[in-house]
């Protein structure tokens, strides 16, 4: 059974996506363990104009690189490779953490899903999981929960996780459309909902941040909600529909 | 306005038309935005050489104190232009972020090769 989808797998391109920005010490164990678990994905790694040897470690572990040449954010980043994947014409793709908050094992589970949907979300708050997030994230991610959950008609437990497959359709539509500022995860579940994709939520499991920065100050996670909640609102995602 | 402030308006509204076309010449400024610029100190020295029509206009409209018609056109046109450069600044980071793409691409592109 196990053998048969892979098999089935092996005729389709399937490529991960990792937006990195000065990932240089983390990198090399999130390439490696890819490359053990998932040999047959093409790994590309957008190096979101870091100032640290992010691109050459990237390179050195097998990867395609992606050098942005200042810093656009993870949504500027995910944008380019979700159209650098289009150009080379893979049939999918997911995102996947630079800094080992994915778990490699857990791209099988992901992947299954996107058998019978065009967008998969690996959601930290499923029935194994034990993911802690602090007050107010959990308020405002609450908050955003229940929004998106109106908007797009769907319940979805982890808006803001980045641990995402997409189907080439989804993808075309990203690499021109996808939202390029902070909290972009949030706004791109709506405009995949909003143009009458398949988009279906997983329980995942997922390790803790390894380095860098946990969440934000509170003041800008404020502005950026704040941002996102006009966004939803105005509905700028949703033009004309392909379904419905 | 006393004369003595009308002098001042006026040397200040005539140095500024002079400042907006010498930028003009040394190419800093778009003349598009020197169109803008110009208009507006020849309103100010307008205002400045004959401030009985800036009372005349009040006293049409209704206006009782003349300044609040002043005050009225510079926020109403501050804000216009706020607005413009506020679409013109959004219009330029989708471009710039597009160019940056378009290099990322571009530099790959020229590594795979050779």
């Amino acid at each position: 059974m196990v053998q048969r989808a892979l098999r089935y797998r092996e005729t389709v391109r399937t490529a991960v996506i990792i937006p990195a920005f000065n990932e240089a010490q983390a990198l090399p164990a999130v390439l490696s363990s890819l490359s053990n678990q998932v040999p047959d994905h093409d790994v590309v790694v957008i190096d979101d104009g870091s100032t640290d040897a992010t691109a050459r470690v990237a390179r050195d572990g097998g990867a395609t690189c992606l050098s942005l040449p200042f810093n656009l954010g993870i949504g500027g980043a995910l944008r380019l490779g979700f159209r650098h994947v289009v150009d080379q014409g893979y049939d999918r793709a997911y995102q996947f953490d630079a800094d080992g908050q994915h778990e490699p094992s857990q791209i099988p589970v992901l992947l299954a899903a996107l058998d019978d949907a065009d967008m998969v979300v690996g959601s930290r708050f499923g029935s194994h999981t034990g993911y802690r997030v602090g007050w107010s994230r959990n308020l405002a991610m609450g908050l955003l929960r229940r929004l998106v959950g109106h908007l797009s008609g769907q319940k979805f437990t982890d808006t803001s996780s980045g641990f995402r497959a997409f189907r080439r359709p989804v993808l075309q539509l990203f690499a021109s459309e996808y939202p390029v500022e902070y909290m972009d995860s949030v706004e791109a579940l709506i405009l995949a909902t909003g143009r009458g994709f398949r988009v279906v939520e997983v329980p995942v499991s997922m390790g803790d941040r390894r380095a860098g920065r946990p969440s934000n100050r509170n003041l800008r996670l404020v502005y950026h909600f704040v941002r996102v909640l006009i966004v939803l609102l105005a509905g700028s995602h949703r033009r004309p529909t392909q379904t419905s | 306005m006393s004369g003595g402030a009308h002098v001042l308006v006026g040397l200040l509204a005539l140095g500024a038309l002079l400042v907006v076309v010498r930028l003009v010449r040394l190419q800093v400024l778009k003349a598009k935005y020197s169109i803008l610029w110009l208009t507006v100190g020849a309103a100010l020295a307008v205002a400045a050489a004959a401030p009985g029509v800036l009372d005349w206009a009040a006293e049409r409209l209704g206006i009782g104190y003349q300044p609040t018609l002043f005050l009225l056109l510079a926020i109403g046109f501050l804000l216009l232009l706020a607005m413009h450069f506020s679409y013109e600044l959004s219009r330029m980071e989708r471009r710039i972020r597009t160019l940056a793409e378009e290099l990322a691409l571009l530099r790959q592109d020229g590594e795979r090769k050779g």
